[in-house]
């Protein structure tokens, strides 16, 4: 256990590698649920799992959350990607993405946490993509979910009202521009589709439904992740890439990506890290916690994993916030909605993260 | 490995049963008989079993093998797990162990450096290096402690003399040793009484088979809870005495204070009893110990110097003598608990023969002489001598890794300890235990010299070489290699070199970790090297886009160019959209810069013409069809555009040849098309020319386009 100011890490070894966790969005307050994807090397079996959260006063330490497995949905192949609904509205649904090609849905019970249905993409004719599914996301009715493969292709899978998958969209084209890359996207979607990259990115993420998926036009050559939903003030994506480069893409400049963290082309900037940045979010603990007289221009703060064990809160034109240097990876972590301070982050030895940093400002109200 | 013999219990390779070796079912589900066996390595302890039937066979039983399940495979390949050395550990943990062990083993690394440095700049030797290795030593200890201890309960139960606690791993025990013997330069002034404390706490793992003096207290305490009096059972005679040889004081005076003649209702009558049982106990309670400290809660007398510890002790001993020789035994009415008690000041006066009795492992008896028979300070000769007796005294036990261990130290035969470490507790242990046994300066000329039958490394590097393998084959652990390996001055990156360029490349963030690896160490060359079997990967899998882009990303130019060969000597052999988009996207994606040779010059202003001849079908705007013939004319004068294009080019301007506005063609433009259209005719008439694959109707229609045209443009000129 860490413990270094207001910052408390508490490590919950599994046995098996975490490749993604995410926070359940919970039916009372009282309950805190965490999503991992956890790959079992052993018998090469892959789960989503559910765990709890809870305190208790008697354990040794009291201060440390404990973690209890609550259930557990067996995966026919290793995940890829892992999203979770952001509201609440009537089952928790959670999306899974494989190395297999298919995009599967849960519905989780609000009561006891069980997992009440599964919808897969399997059951349709078709392969959703030939070949690995690089990423998902979620719309936040947790409706619609656009997926995107090494294949090269996006597809939108909307879910319907009775639980049955209502129809799947095959590689949506947007606009013209976009209809031309379609066979380059299979390089591009390799670099992590979710992020684009490379020469000229494919998809950037799904904004609102029947929104623009936005194509990254970002010179530089990025892997990380795209966080496009947090307040969504002003159009403005965030993006993380290779060699601790992270930078937010407005809209409305298109041209002119804001070098965030990294070193530019022109050799400027600052580096929070050197290595992969795994994942991005923009952090709402930060935001809350700092004035919010920011002026339309600036871009809010964000939260960045590494390959190189940093969690950072990367903000513009200030020194980052180095908040976990550990000494392997952090492939993956999530900010808690409803709690902003508690971010949960997967360890690449084989353990989930608990950080909990001090919750000095009032919790935001959703 | 062929094998065509068939016992009667199904194995396909005789074996005799009688060798002890670990026997694994397969379970293949090929019908019999199996023609061939094949057997290979997989990656980490699997292996491959490959079952396959004889091929006629297969054929002739072709009518009936639909009927039968799974029988008409024609063979089956097999993943078999080889079991662990230590089923004691399971993988998971043995994960866990190794990433916990990198950041200690690194700092002390590191901090190895920095003094080498140091010390070469002011040649200050490495005196106290023992208290850092002390510090590494500590924090794999904690590592290996069993990881949840079981919950303690407020109200202490007289009746529990034996805590109950998660087994220990034999390699925890192995490693205390070790520390024992060649890092803590304190302890070895009190070895005798530290091997007391390690008995104390593995004695339940010393042997697995026979008893040991924890199993006769766990069956005692299992028994204690149903038993009446207590005393009356030579059972618990016979596990006070054994406590008692070990040193466990304050167990024997536990069970001491459980005699029936401590009972309320009973004090009258059995007086005499209860008072010699409770002289015992204070006897038990009291005695001297040479040792550095005590622990909270321990019984015993602790004394730091010798002089002091020898009045303590004879006077002890006295007291006993006196005891032993008193008139109360013949009061004593109750025959078990004199002749119990009388045993147990046996053992303290040192009476060998009540000590052997009492004792099961030699480990046991080992230390029962440090108590009671030779407490002073032994050297190590002595007590290598003293070892070999108790072990022919115990000539039952069974000798394990842990015993080895023990007799090598104790020989200070440092090669045999290296090999015991290495044989009985795996890679892991070896690696990591090397260090210790380097924190004596005295065998550094075994340790680090560089040996011939080697290969030229030493004894350290070679064992963390074989570890840094072994992480290597587990996709969890290949990530912490790397540490190791950069510890090894010799063939370390070397060795990383290969192993990074032999990781798998199908997992794009696996691939990621792999560069990141590369980018520290500063290996450019095996960077862009994973990076070209990437992209060979992805290419021929079909995912042709992300192979170039890999390519791209490795600088692979003569690839690349390849590629570019590859595009242009495909174009023209097919004209459909669905081909035009692909490679069209191939081409962009390839770049500018790529195949300055001509060829993808060439691509790229195809690539424009066709582009801008399809805006030409959607509207009808004259200057993008002015445009399109700007680029037809550009691509027919350069002499990089194949040959066999020209007649599917000169196909595709009749639309613009035909334009109703006015001709966009001039006279001299028009007379270039013709030129060519002559010169791939006049190509017709030699001898073993390809066929022209436009049928001559569209030949036609080209020559009339052209020469309308040419009138036009005379016109309007």
């Amino acid at each position: 256990m860490a413990d270094s100011g207001d910052l408390q890490l508490f490590r919950y070894p599994q046995s098996k590698s975490v490749d993604a966790v995410r926070w359940l969005h919970p039916v009372s307050a009282f309950d805190r649920f965490i999503a991992t994807a956890v790959h079992d090397t052993d018998d090469a079996s892959s789960a989503v799992e559910i765990h709890s959260l809870s305190f208790s006063p008697e354990s040794r330490n009291p201060n440390k959350p404990l973690l209890h497995l609550r259930s557990n949905w067996p995966s026919p192949s290793r995940i890829s990607a892992l999203r979770t609904s952001e509201t609440h509205q009537k089952h928790v649904v959670a999306a899974v993405s494989t190395f297999a090609g298919s995009v599967h849905f849960l519905f989780v019970d609000p009561v006891d946490v069980s997992i009440d249905l599964e919808l897969s993409t399997d059951e349709c004719h078709q392969p959703l993509h030939n070949g690995p599914v690089s990423a998902v996301d979620l719309q936040s009715g947790g409706h619609e979910c656009v997926s995107v493969g090494e294949d090269g292709r996006v597809n939108l899978v909307s879910v319907g009202e009775g639980g049955l998958i209502a129809g799947i969209q095959r590689e949506l084209r947007e606009n013209n521009g976009i209809s031309a890359y379609d066979e380059i996207c299979e390089a591009l979607a390799v670099e992590e589709a979710s992020g684009g990259g490379g020469v000229g990115g494919p998809w950037a993420g799904r904004r609102r439904p029947g929104g623009a998926g936005e194509q990254l036009k970002a010179c530089m050559y990025c892997s990380g992740r795209v966080d496009s939903h947090k307040p969504n003030l002003y159009d403005t994506f965030v993006v993380g890439g290779s060699s601790g480069t992270v930078f937010a893409w407005d809209l409305r400049w298109q041209q002119q990506p804001i070098l965030l963290s990294g070193v530019s082309l022109s050799g400027t900037g600052r580096s929070t890290c050197e290595s992969e940045i795994w994942e991005i979010q923009y952090d709402i603990h930060a935001q809350t916690s700092s004035i919010s007289s920011t002026s339309s221009t600036k871009i809010l703060p964000v939260m960045a994993c590494s390959e190189d064990g940093i969690l950072a809160v990367i903000e513009q034109g200030k020194p980052h916030t180095e908040l976990l240097a550990e000494d392997c990876a952090i492939n993956s972590f999530n900010i808690d909605p409803q709690n902003p301070a508690d971010v949960v982050c997967a360890l690449e030895w084989e353990s989930i993260g608990i950080l909990m940093r001090a919750k000095e400002a009032a919790s935001p109200v959703y | 490995m062929p094998g065509r013999l068939m016992e009667p219990d199904g194995a396909l390779i005789p074996f005799s049963t009688e060798v002890d070796v670990p026997l694994y079912n397969i379970q293949h589900g090929v019908k019999l008989p199996i023609f061939r066996i094949f057997v290979s390595w997989s990656r980490s302890n699997l292996l491959q079993v490959a079952c396959i039937r004889p091929f006629e066979d297969d054929f002739n039983n072709e009518e009936d093998s639909g009927t039968s399940d799974g029988g008409d495979l024609g063979g089956k390949v097999v993943e078999v797990k080889l079991c662990a050395s230590d089923p004691q550990i399971s993988e998971a943990q043995r994960r866990r162990i190794a990433y916990g062990s990198v950041s200690p083993f690194a700092f002390l690394q590191g901090r190895k450096n920095a003094l080498a440095m140091m010390s070469r700049m002011s040649s200050s030797s490495l005196g106290d290096w023992w208290q850092h290795v002390i510090e590494y030593s500590r924090s794999i200890l904690e590592l290996l402690e069993n990881t949840n201890p079981p919950s303690r309960s407020v109200i202490e139960d007289p009746r529990i003399v034996l805590k109950l606690v998660n087994k220990p791993t034999g390699l925890k025990a192995a490693w205390q040793l070790m520390e024992m013997f060649y890092v803590d330069k304190h302890s070895l002034t009190w070895l005798p009484e530290q091997l007391v404390d390690w008995v104390a706490e593995y004695d339940c793992i010393l042997s697995e088979t026979e008893g040991t003096v924890h199993s006769k207290l766990f069956k005692l305490q299992e028994k204690l809870v149903n038993l009446q009096v207590i005393e009356d059972d030579p059972e618990y005679w016979e596990a006070l005495s054994s406590a008692l040889t070990v040193g466990w004081l304050d167990a024997v005076v536990k069970l001491l204070r459980l005699h029936g003649s401590y009972q309320l209702n009973q004090m009258d009558s059995r007086e005499t009893e209860n008072g010699l049982v409770e002289a015992v106990a204070v006897l038990v309670s009291t005695m001297p110990r040479l040792r550095h400290d005590l622990p909270a809660g321990k019984l015993g007398q602790c004394y730091k110097t010798k002089p002091d510890f020898i009045k303590a002790w004879e006077k002890w001993r006295g007291q006993i003598t006196k005891l032993d020789c008193s008139a109360f035994w013949v009061h004593c009415g109750h025959r078990q608990t004199r002749e119990g008690l009388r045993n147990l000041l046996q053992i303290m006066l040192g009476n060998m023969n009540n000590i052997s009795n009492a004792s099961f492992h030699w480990m046991e008896l080992f230390v029962s002489h440090f108590l009671y028979i030779k407490p002073l300070t032994m050297s190590f000769e002595e007590m290598h001598r003293l070892a070999q007796k108790c072990l022919q005294l115990k000539s039952s036990s069974l000798s394990n890794g842990l015993t080895r261990l023990i007799v090598g130290a104790l020989g200070e035969n440092i090669e045999v300890v290296i090999a015991e470490c290495s044989k009985s507790f795996g890679p892991w242990m070896i690696t990591h235990a090397l260090e210790l046994l380097a924190a004596d300066s005295n065998q550094n000329e075994i340790l680090f010299s560089e040996r011939y039958n080697l290969g030229g490394i030493s004894i350290v590097e070679l064992h963390r070489i074989v570890y840094a393998q072994v992480l290597f084959s587990h996709s969890l652990t290949s990530q912490i290699a790397p540490t190791y390996l950069a510890s090894c001055p010799k063939q370390g990156l070397g060795l990383l070199e290969i192993s990074l360029s032999r990781q798998p490349v199908q997992n794009y963030t696996l691939i990621l970790k792999d560069l990141e690896i590369c980018r520290l160490y500063e290996l450019d060359k095996i960077c862009s090297f994973v990076k070209k079997i990437t992209g060979m990967h992805q290419w021929k899998h079909g995912r042709k886009g992300s192979g170039i882009y890999w390519f791209q990303k490795a600088g692979d130019e003569s690839r690349l160019n390849q590629i570019a060969q590859q595009l242009f000597e495909c174009i023209g052999c097919s004209n459909t959209n669905e081909t035009f988009k692909q490679w069209e996207g191939l081409i962009e994606l390839l770049g500018p810069d790529v195949g300055t040779a001509g060829g993808l010059g060439f691509l790229h202003r195809y690539r424009d013409f066709k582009n801008s001849l399809r805006h030409v079908q959607y509207g009808r705007a004259t200057d993008a069809a002015r445009h399109s013939v700007e680029l037809l004319i550009q691509l027919l004068k350069s002499p990089s555009t194949p040959q066999r294009l020209w007649l599917s080019l000169l196909h595709d301007s009749v639309k613009l040849l035909n334009w109703k506005d006015r001709p966009l063609l001039n006279a001299a433009e028009t007379n270039l098309l013709l030129s060519k259209l002559q010169e791939l005719s006049m190509l017709q008439l030699l001898p073993d020319s390809p066929q022209l694959d436009l049928p001559p109707p569209e030949l036609a229609s080209i020559r009339l386009a052209l020469a309308t045209n040419l009138s036009r443009a005379f016109l309007e000129e």
